[in-house]
């Protein structure tokens, strides 16, 4: 099964993936809409975008009361919009924050990978996001390591 | 011969065990549902009383989705007790089912306060399927409805009531409104957002009886202040665990059945799930009886494959909660109310939002968060305020910036490397299957 790779070295910011992602699921460039999502560090010198791993368990998938999402044939797990109530226990559920509710549809939403297309690859200019045969489990780990320490990196003791 | 499971309640547990032997054994055992309702999800009965779903979308488990699982039911009937020596359930039209495990899935009823005309005409509980149908009949655009009780579950409704023209009165006998899910601060934002909105709160209010008013109305007397004359009073006043029918059985119960990681009960052939259920918290070392969806499902799951054969441990439930009263999002997860615990807290000046974090040492114990629905990260952050609790990572050193800014949750999280840690955590462990796949062998 393909995944998602994420290499936030390479994310520049651009905010492209956003742009795109937002505008395949909603047809309208709105960031807020977009299931991927950059975060800056360290005064806008570094960025990681993130987006759900499609995880094993999928918390969403079995926390929905109404079997209201489905595993896609990229074998993302996928909102069905139509049999969705909009009661968000998925959002509570998912243990990586990666599944929104939409306050206008009153409906869950989360990446799909574009059905096996995902745009943001696509549009991104760095190759910092990859779709490949992947393990989903070395996805931000390095990146993460090296800002493990608090905004600011650790401080040494005693000194003044 | 093949192995025999009782599955007593037809519930998000009993449904989710189900499937999980079904997913596991494709058929091999028998499996007997008792079950005294037709299965339905309670979670979408606020949608159904707001009809933005039909009847029909609330039903989880048909009698011909059952038979197609190889499942013989037993609906509209109830346990009347258990006799473990002999390994034997006795029904309340005096069947005995025998079995080889059984699992105790009998959920909990709601509960009314002994006063004066609580079970007079035109007051209503809202738990079960029977009782929304009651509720929705009863509703029309200018109906006066007072609202007993202003907890979880009364919350979870409050949008619907609104929706349908209901003018609402809350009632609650402790001094402020959600006791039991967010703190004095969270309850102060909630409690002025419905203001704000047409509904009136009464809270540390005490009804003494509730009595019929001329022309088929109903007047609620108050042990202070005036009487509240209402059309239809509805009491979201509290939920009990189905337990009765155990008496004598000599199965442990305390708040609930007791259970251990694996989800049996002091019987070890008896396991049980969900609301009726005592078991293992996720923080901390105690057992607690969670009576919500997610801990129902999780439980239903693990019992379902312990009762197939394959031996699976529970890391424990967290408690979460989350529901939102008229576009603003009010939830709130693990030790959110923790005394020991260090609290870092803000709340924003310009929009209703508040943010509770509670550590132990580095590790993120509980939380509440707070914000208006079209504020997008109101809802982003929830998963990740789980994510963290659960997966007990080490934020020590994001501490001092949390506390400058609580709300910038989501840059710690990728920073500790949370999702990296969760990865490899499964319920099963196994990657689950949608239920609408679990099929028996033909």
């Amino acid at each position: 099964m393909k995944a998602l790779k994420i290499v936030p070295e390479r994310c520049t910011g651009c905010m492209r993936c956003e742009l795109a992602c937002s505008y395949m699921n909603t047809g309208a460039f709105q960031p807020s809409r977009s299931v991927i999502r950059v975060s800056a560090f360290e005064g806008h010198t570094s960025y990681s975008p993130y987006t759900c791993p499609q995880c094993d368990e999928g918390w969403c998938l079995t926390a929905c009361p109404v079997e209201a999402i489905s595993i896609n044939s990229a074998g993302a797990k996928n909102v069905l919009d139509a049999a969705c109530v909009g009661c968000k226990l998925c959002t509570i559920a998912c243990p990586y924050g990666t599944i929104f509710y939409d306050p206008d549809q009153h409906t869950a939403f989360k990446c799909d990978l574009c059905g096996g297309a995902p745009a943001c690859v696509d549009v991104c200019p760095r190759d910092a996001i990859l779709y490949e045969e992947a393990e989903t489990a070395d996805w931000v780990g390095p990146f993460s390591a090296d800002r493990a320490h608090g905004p600011g990196g650790a401080l040494a003791a005693g000194v003044k | 011969m093949a192995k025999r499971h009782v599955i007593v309640g037809g519930g998000t547990s009993g449904w989710n065990a189900i499937t999980t032997i079904r997913e596991i054994d494709r058929g091999e055992s028998e499996i007997v549902l008792v079950s005294a309702e037709n299965p339905y999800s309670r979670m979408v009965l606020p949608y159904y009383l707001s009809r933005e779903i039909g009847e029909a979308h609330v039903f989880t488990a048909s009698e011909t989705r059952l038979e197609a699982l190889g499942v013989e039911t037993r609906f509209g009937r109830r346990a009347a007790s258990l006799n473990p020596n002999d390994n034997k359930l006795i029904l309340d039209d005096e069947e005995e089912i025998a079995y080889d495990d059984l699992l105790i899935a009998t959920g909990s009823s709601a509960v009314r306060p002994q006063l004066p005309g609580a079970d007079g005409a035109n007051v209503h509980s809202f738990w079960t399927l029977d009782q929304a149908r009651e509720v929705t009949a009863s509703l029309k655009p200018g109906v006066r409805v007072a609202m007993v009780g202003a907890g979880f579950i009364s919350f979870t409704i409050l949008n619907a009531l609104l929706k349908r023209g209901a003018e609402l009165t809350v009632i609650e006998i402790a001094p402020r409104i959600l006791p039991r899910m967010v703190d004095d601060t969270g309850a102060e934002i909630v409690q002025g957002w419905l203001e704000e909105r047409g509904v009136k709160i009464l809270a540390g209010a005490e009804i003494t009886s509730i009595e019929d008013a001329s022309g088929g109305g109903k007047i609620l007397k108050l042990k202070a202040g005036a009487d509240i004359e209402v059309d239809l009073v509805i009491m979201a006043t509290g939920i009990k665990t189905n337990l009765e029918w155990l008496e004598g059985s000599g199965v442990e119960v305390n708040g609930g059945v007791v259970i251990n990681d694996h989800l049996r009960s002091s019987e070890s052939n008896i396991y049980a799930a969900g609301d009726v259920a005592e078991g293992p918290e996720r923080v901390g070392e105690g057992k607690a009886v969670h009576a919500t969806e997610p801990t129902a499902m999780q439980h239903g799951r693990v019992a379902g494959a312990n009762m197939a054969g394959v031996d699976t441990a529970y890391e424990g439930s967290l408690l979460v909660n989350i529901v939102d009263v008229l576009d603003l999002e009010i939830a709130s997860f693990g030790n959110w109310d923790d005394e020991e615990a260090e609290v870092i807290q803000a709340v924003k000046k310009d929009r209703p939002a508040y943010r509770k974090l509670l550590f132990e040492g580095g590790r993120l114990v509980g939380a509440i968060l707070l914000g208006r629905t079209r504020d997008i990260w109101a809802t982003n952050d929830a998963g990740m305020l789980k994510g963290l609790i659960q997966s007990g990572c080490d934020l020590s050193e994001w501490k001092e910036h949390l506390r400058s800014n609580p709300f910038d949750i989501k840059r710690a999280y990728l920073a500790v490397g949370a999702a990296e840690t969760l990865l490899p955590e499964t319920l099963l462990g196994r990657p689950s299957v949608p239920e609408r796949d679990i099929a028996v062998q033909q």
